[in-house]
């Protein structure tokens, strides 16, 4: 009898962890490149601005910024680069990115710091064949005083940045460097390094542009809205973001119709069934308590065995699942592709699947208790 | 103490007035169908709530405490009646009573499991008294009613109580049947020194078993009520 009831429990409970699983999964996969690739975060301004520390600092400490660093001007964010020791002795231009610690594109790579610290972008590493360890010199050209002027910067190259970081010959460098690269190109002295010229500015420095990244896609809007509220044009990927989102939402409503009404279903077919169960056995019960049985100790019983029978029913069907979860996502992996699992389900789902059972169990094996405990047993003692 | 029913708009009432049941006492109620034996021997098995009860004590042979059984009723202190009937009361139901997924063994042990007592050779001994050490690894189902009442029997007295109270044990069974089954038990009830209280409408049967009748009294009968008075003769 037991055993059926374990049965029944399990089938019900089967279907609907396969179908939270394919949510979980299907939704899971549509939303990891959103959380995953920094660029559906990022907000790139459109021309060039004029922005100054102090809106650094107010920016930097909202709390839907991730990530927030000044640019220059493009022009004097150029550097002519070579590595010494190669053999091709090939130099190429490359764009001066600045960077800091918690730069979302350089992953778990050490930042840039100082003068002298750098990160190449793929492309600018492949093309000077950069290998490990591998000194680099920067080439700087002005025009000042109506004479051409180079000064040659060394260079340590601490890593290479991940494919997606930046598409072309790029470097990764700290903010001092990419000022003081400024500051050369315009002339200006730039003491720390030895390079001559008129004073430098003080802090009223304004810069022509920024790399920002939101905390999460979710903030994209928002942050875009507020800047092109104060006037500042920017380009951002909200649109794919909202298409995702949006396909999550309407997937996600659909799943949790499905879901809710199994789930209510199987509520009230599992509790019924315990229900039904103490029912059965109330004869049994007053002749325990005709004998002198407690009624706690039982009420106790059908509620343990209820109890029983929904743990048992649950690892029958978890591990059916599992069995229905590498069928499902061999079959479908060749019809979705990158090797991403369409179901699966977290040890944290199981449990709240095993939390959903038991509580019914106890709780329908509690009600029917109760009841039971009501019942005078000299009635059911005269049924049948 | 009163009990009294109302139902479909019916109405019982049983009095009790007064009754004195002495240690080592046989009796039996006797009365017509519907005249609330079974009434009475739930009341006094502690399982039916009295409608209204000035006094009910019991003062069980083995602890010569005296409990207050109205009292226990209004301050709903279902544990202690729980105890007091695992420890001093066997009862007998009209048919049936034994759990049907347990062996005939178990069955008889389990008033005794209950109150924590050895289980040792007590269902051999029983089963021999009663004429049914075959049907031990039996489960209830397959044994005949007779034997399942001999059971019954077993399991009420297998934790030694002081009061037996068997409700028509033998309605069910033949007459001939009945005859023996009584035997068997006033046998075992005079051996053991227990107080026995019987229901029975069967007049001539408790009468040749030599127990003490009381009657229901019916005072009044009409369309939809009855009013049943049960006293002890004798006060
Ligand atoms: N739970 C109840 N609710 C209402 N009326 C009840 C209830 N239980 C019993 N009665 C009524 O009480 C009266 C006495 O019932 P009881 O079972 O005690 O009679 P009895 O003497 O044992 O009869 P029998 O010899 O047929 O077993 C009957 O009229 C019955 O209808
Ligand atoms: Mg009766």
């Amino acid at each position: 009898m037991t055993s059926c009831f374990i049965l029944a429990l399990s089938a019900v409970l089967l279907p609907l962890l396969v179908l939270f699983g394919l949510k979980f999964g299907i939704i899971g996969n549509l939303l990891a490149p959103l959380e995953d690739d920094p660029r559906y975060r990022q907000i790139r301004p459109v021309g060039s601005g004029s922005f100054s520390s102090d809106w650094f600092d107010q920016m930097a400490a909202r709390d839907d910024v991730a990530f927030i660093v000044p640019r220059t001007r493009s022009i004097s964010a150029t550097m002519r680069l070579r590595l010494p020791d190669s053999e091709t002795g090939r130099i190429i231009s490359v764009e001066l990115i600045p960077s800091a610690a918690g730069d979302p594109v350089l992953g778990d790579l050490d930042p840039p710091s100082g003068f002298s610290s750098v990160l190449l972008s793929q492309d600018a590493a492949d093309k000077l064949a950069f290998a490990e360890g591998a000194g680099a010199e920067g080439i700087l050209s002005r025009t000042y005083k109506s004479q051409q002027e180079t000064v040659l910067l060394p260079l340590t190259v601490t890593g290479v940045a991940p494919a997606g970081a930046f598409e072309r010959d790029g470097m990764f460098v700290s903010h001092e460097l990419l000022v003081a690269v400024e500051d050369f190109l315009d002339g200006r002295a730039v003491p720390p390094l030895g390079w001559d010229g008129s004073p430098t500015q003080d802090d009223s420095r304004k810069f022509s542009g920024f790399r920002l990244y939101a905390r999460d896609p979710g903030d994209v809007a928002g942050l875009r809205r507020g800047l092109m509220a104060r006037g500042i044009d920017v380009r951002t990927r909200q649109a794919d973001i909202e298409l995702v989102q949006s396909l999550d939402r309407n997937l996600s409503i659909v799943f949790w119709i499905i879901a809710g009404i199994a789930a209510v279903g199987y509520g009230i077919s599992f509790g019924s069934s315990v229900w039904a169960n103490i029912e059965r056995k109330q004869r049994d019960f007053s002749v325990l308590r005709l004998t002198g049985f407690r009624t706690r100790g039982i009420v106790s019983f059908p509620i343990l065995q209820a109890l029983m029978t929904g743990v048992l029913g649950w690892a029958i069907a978890a591990v059916i699942y599992f069995f229905v979860q590498a069928g499902l996502n061999t079959l479908l992996a060749e019809s979705v592709g990158g090797g991403e699992a369409v179901c699966r389900l977290l040890p944290a789902h199981f449990m709240i699947a095993m939390l959903l059972t038991l509580s019914t169990a106890s709780a329908a094996a509690a009600l029917g208790g109760i009841r039971l405990a009501k019942l005078e047993p000299s009635l059911a003692l005269r049924e049948g | 103490m009163v009990k009294s029913y109302e139902a479909g708009g019916t109405e019982f009432r049983l009095s009790v007035p007064r009754l004195d049941i002495l240690k080592g006492a046989k009796l039996a109620f006797v009365g017509e169908s519907g005249s609330g034996k079974s009434t009475l021997l739930e009341l006094l098995a502690m399982i039916l709530r009295p409608t209204e009860s000035k006094a009910f004590n019991f003062q069980p042979a083995a602890d010569g405490q005296i409990h207050d059984i109205a009292a226990a009723w209004e301050s709903a202190d279902a544990d202690h009646l729980s105890d007091l009937r695992s420890r001093h009361i066997g009862y007998v139901l009209q048919s049936g009573g034994l759990l049907p997924y347990l062996t005939v063994r178990d069955n008889i042990n389990l008033s005794r499991r209950l109150v924590h007592r050895s289980t040792e050779d007590v269902a051999e001994h029983w089963a021999e008294r009663l004429n049914i050490a075959a049907q031990l690894d039996k489960q209830p189902a397959k044994l005949s009613i007779g034997q399942r009442q001999r059971v019954a029997i077993a399991r009420s007295l297998a934790h030694d109580p002081s009061v037996l109270i068997a409700d028509e044990p033998t309605a069910s069974v033949d007459p001939l049947h009945a005859e023996r089954i009584m035997e068997l038990m006033i046998g075992l009830v005079d051996e053991l020194g227990v107080t026995l209280i019987v229901a029975s409408h069967a007049h001539r049967l408790m009468g040749r078993a030599g127990l003490q009748m009381i009657d229901h009294a019916i005072d009044a009968v009409s369309g939809n009520s009855m009013h049943v008075t049960v006293s002890d003769a004798s006060s």
